[in-house]
């Protein structure tokens, strides 16, 4: 039962988590910035609540040392430097795993390291010992494994579960919660308990209102005396609140809940039950639960036995109903339209009124495309969210310094394409970071800035979207390149040195060729410019360098807004026609024999002193009508990789913008197709694959 | 429903009669009936979208002996075989009885069957079928049973057989 309700916590965490990344690193440049500081606090206490919920211990353990830390941070009593830092970015990195594992279907979360969470509570202890700390970890800690014992038995392995049952477990669920508060209030007042070892009142003569504005108080960063004077008796009086004798007052605890909906303002669900009749029902149950604590994680796991999750909340988008109810508004339109067509169709109505008709129809079905694909539009911020972190842990394992720039966000493109760019982007700012921005005293030496600078930036260019990732770091030397060009027998050296500038720079888009002098385990691993050139093709876009020696790089990848749509070359056979994916095309021209050699069996044509091989398509797209002569016919020169071809067709009909379909039965493996599409006539056209078009020809 | 024979018998209390006989013929299989060269043959209803007249077929070179091409339906691009060479028979020319029947392998893929033409649909008492007693195993691997049925032999193809081969 609870596969549906993990599998929301799961896209919920995950977002959460996306924005935590940035968030963290975002800090570490303006560590008392209070917004920030509880944003991120928040973000830790949500996916812990969550968790607590569903009985992920290992989760609700790391976030809830996490928050511990952050909740310190706020207060002042910590300052989150760079070693805070590296500890709380592993803590991130774990929940961060595991969010990952339980997405792949993975149910049991190892233990932690428990060196880690030491590490979080040295934090939380900050540089103060102190004698009064009451061990809030473990208290805390413990209810939560109360839960992880107490869901499997409310929640029957079979599935009928009762709405009173369901009520009781979200009940149980806030009751947690409003104990993680407590215990932050508590870890806090540990603090301030040295400051006022005897000034606490453990009656706690203290009304909810005043309670409540105080907790308001203390949310606010709000360090007056009085604060801290209550938060102490808070410390005292909560951790009773807790305990199973349960004297805290329905009124009392309603005050704690309404502190947690502050900080839970967005699951309004979870509001709704009383908490009143829960604190009995599950208070009793906490001693029981303890006296097999150890066993507890596992008794979970082996009496609910969860089918992994089939649904990956990537195959989800979360579209603004807005867009959802203008896409149904313009369906309506669509409706009336062939209502109207239908009538006229009966009526036989005047060549005028169809054409009004049709007209309609054509806006309607215009704006309709564009609503939808709305829909699977994504900001570019979703892959530049993790490139902070990536750059911060990089940057402080090869001692640079490296201010990281993102710049046009908030630029949407495809759900696939932002997916499918995250891997090159990796690459290609690792790139920049690793071999690009010189060391510090190096910068300096060149009259450089200590801290190099790198630039990520997305914009809008017609129907592409331009990537480009911009150092001002050394820049590539040309000379080098093609010196290691004739090294790795990739050329001559007389070829070589025919090469222009940027023809050098695209050499390292070659496979085999890595410039790195010694190959370090950031760039080196796995992932060559050669793997990320041919993930750009894929996606129809493409790659340009630019470099002065001593300035810079900037590499730029111009990808199209949208997988669904494709650009092409519409060329034709007789009556079949075939499109060329467009990015692919050089150029053009007449077919010329006498501009043609057999080389080895092979024909190639000479082009601007270059010969390239020629493939002639009617071979293999329609076989049988061997031609006497190809004059009249037509050359287009394609690249495919590193590799250029001239592909000789018998007519060129332009360009069209294609929509493509996958082909159907029996038909999805035969190479050299990438799919087919509807022409503006109706007719079905095939869209070529190149690299299966070279490899049918080659082999 | 008519099965001769047991109705002679028990001709007077006829209303009686029918649910015996529903009784005794069973579930029965709805199928669409078609021919190729002189033959029928059923598919499931179940299993059919649409049956098509044969419009502009686009052929895909390259791709195997069995399939004509793709065809655009509604928007989705179907792949079309000719079920003749499918079932090893000789090719005919296509005219104006030749039909196509779309069939769901599952909710992704559908495929087009050209066939000769189309009869009628029919509910086959799932009694009546019987496996195949021939071993001509490779034309026969098609077919999931025959069926003598009102005076003519019906062959139940098997089309999640045919194209599981094929991918």
């Amino acid at each position: 039962m609870d596969e549906e309700i993990l599998s929301d916590f799961l896209v919920e965490a995950s977002e959460l988590v996306d924005q935590l990344n940035e968030q963290l690193v975002e800090l570490e440049q303006s560590p008392t910035d209070a917004d920030l500081l509880n944003a991120v606090f928040r973000g830790f206490h949500t996916v812990k609540g969550g968790a607590g919920f569903l009985g992920i211990t290992p989760l609700v353990e790391v976030c809830h040392r996490a928050e511990n830390v952050f909740d310190k941070i706020r207060n002042g009593d910590v300052s989150y430097d760079a070693v805070a830092a590296d500890v709380i970015l592993r803590a991130f990195d774990v929940i961060s795993d595991s969010i990952e594992a339980l997405n792949a279907g993975e149910r049991d979360l190892p233990e932690n390291d428990p060196q880690l969470l030491a590490e979080l509570d040295q934090l939380t202890k900050g540089t103060a010992a102190e004698p009064v700390l009451e061990q809030p970890v473990p208290q805390a800690a413990e209810p939560v494994k109360d839960v992880s014992l107490q869901l499997p038995e409310g929640v029957d392995p079979d599935g009928e579960i009762t709405d009173d049952e369901f009520e009781a477990l979200l009940n149980q669920r806030d009751f947690l919660l409003s104990d993680g508060d407590q215990s932050n209030a508590s870890s806090q007042s540990a603090d301030v308990s040295l400051v006022l070892p005897e000034g606490v009142d453990p009656d706690g003569d203290i009304t909810d209102d005043e309670f409540e504005a105080l907790l308001n108080q203390r949310d606010q960063l709000q360090q007056s005396p009085a604060a801290q004077a209550a938060s102490s008796t808070v410390e005292l009086k909560l951790p009773e609140g807790v305990d199973p004798d349960g004297e805290i007052t329905d009124d009392e605890f309603e005050a704690l809940l309404n502190q947690r909906d502050l900080m839970l303002h967005e699951d309004d669900a979870f509001e709704v039950p009383p908490v009143k009749s829960a604190q009995p029902a599950s208070a009793p149950a906490a001693p029981a639960a303890r006296a097999t604590q150890a066993a507890a994680p596992k008794s979970n796991s082996a009496s609910a036995p969860k089918p992994p999750a089939k649904s990956n909340p990537e195959s989800t988008v979360r579209v603004d109903t807005r867009r959802l109810d203008e896409i149904m508004n313009l369906v309506g339109e669509l409706v009336l339209v062939r209502n109207r067509l239908l009538t006229l169709r009966g009526s036989s109505g005047s060549s005028e009124e169809i054409s009004n008709a049709v007209g309609n129809l054509d806006h309607v079905t215009t704006d309709l495309q564009a609503s939808v694909m709305k829909t699977r539009m994504q900001p570019v911020k979703k892959v530049f969210g993790r490139f902070p972190r990536v750059v911060r842990d990089l940057a402080r394992k090869l001692g640079k310094k490296i201010d990281l720039e993102l710049k046009g966000e908030e630029t949407d493109l495809d759900k696939n394409l932002v997916e499918a760019l995250a891997d090159p982007l990796v690459h290609l700012v690792r790139n920049s970071v690793d071999h690009g921005v010189e060391m510090p005293q190096d910068r300096i030496a060149a009259g450089k800035p200590e801290t190099g600078q790198v630039i990520l930036a997305a914009e809008q260019e017609g129907d592409h979207i331009l990537l480009s990732i911009t150092d001002d770091g050394k820049g590539m030397d040309p000379d080098v390149l093609r010196r290691k060009a004739v090294e790795k027998g990739l050329m001559d050296e007389v070829a070589a040195n025919q090469l222009d500038d940027k023809s050098a720079f695209e050499l390292i888009l070659s496979a085999g060729f890595s410039t790195a002098e010694q190959i370090s385990d950031i760039s080196g691993r796995g992932v060559g410019m050669d793997v990320v050139k041919n993930m750009i093709t894929k996606l129809n876009g493409s790659i340009d360098i630019h470099s002065v020696l001593g300035q810079g790089t900037q590499i730029s990848i111009r990808v199209p807004l949208t997988l669904a749509i494709l650009p092409t070359l519409m060329v034709a056979f007789g009556e079949d026609s075939y499109a060329i994916p467009l990015t692919s095309v050089q150029e053009i021209f007449d077919y010329d024999a006498s501009k043609t050699n057999k080389i080895d069996g092979q024909r190639m044509v000479r082009l601007r002193d270059k010969s390239i091989p020629l493939f002639f398509l009617d071979e293999w797209l329609s076989p049988g009508s061997s031609k006497e002569s190809y004059d009249d016919d037509k050359v287009v020169i394609v690249s495919i990789g590193n590799q250029r071809a001239g592909l000789v067709v018998d007519q060129v009909n332009g360009q069209e913008e294609v929509v493509i379909k996958p082909l159907g039965v029996m038909l999805k493996k035969l190479s050299g197709y990438a799919g087919a599409t509807i022409t503006g006539n109706g007719n079905i056209a095939l869209i070529l694959d190149l690299p299966g078009v070279i490899q049918r020809f080659q082999y | 429903m008519q099965v001769s024979g047991s109705r002679g018998l028990v001709n007077n209390v006829s209303i009686m009669n029918d649910m015996d006989e529903e009784d005794f013929m069973g579930p029965s299989v709805r199928c669409v009936m078609f021919a190729l060269e002189n033959e029928t043959y059923g598919i499931q209803v179940s299993k059919i979208r649409e049956v098509l007249r044969v419009g502009q077929i686009r052929s895909v070179p390259g791709a195997n002996r069995q399939v004509l091409g793709v065809i655009n339906v509604r928007g989705v691009i179907v792949t079309v075989v000719d079920t003749r060479i499918m079932f090893d028979m000789m090719p005919k020319e296509i005219d104006d009885l030749s039909r196509i029947i779309i069939v769901e392998l599952d909710d992704e893929r559908t495929v087009g069957m050209l066939v000769d033409f189309v009869m009628e649909v029919k509910d086959i008492p799932e009694k009546k079928f019987e496996a195949l007693s021939s071993t001509k195993d490779n034309a026969s691997r098609h077919i999931q049973g025959i069926a003598h049925y009102q005076d003519s032999v019906i062959i139940l193809v098997d089309v999640d057989t045919i194209f599981a081969n094929h991918e």
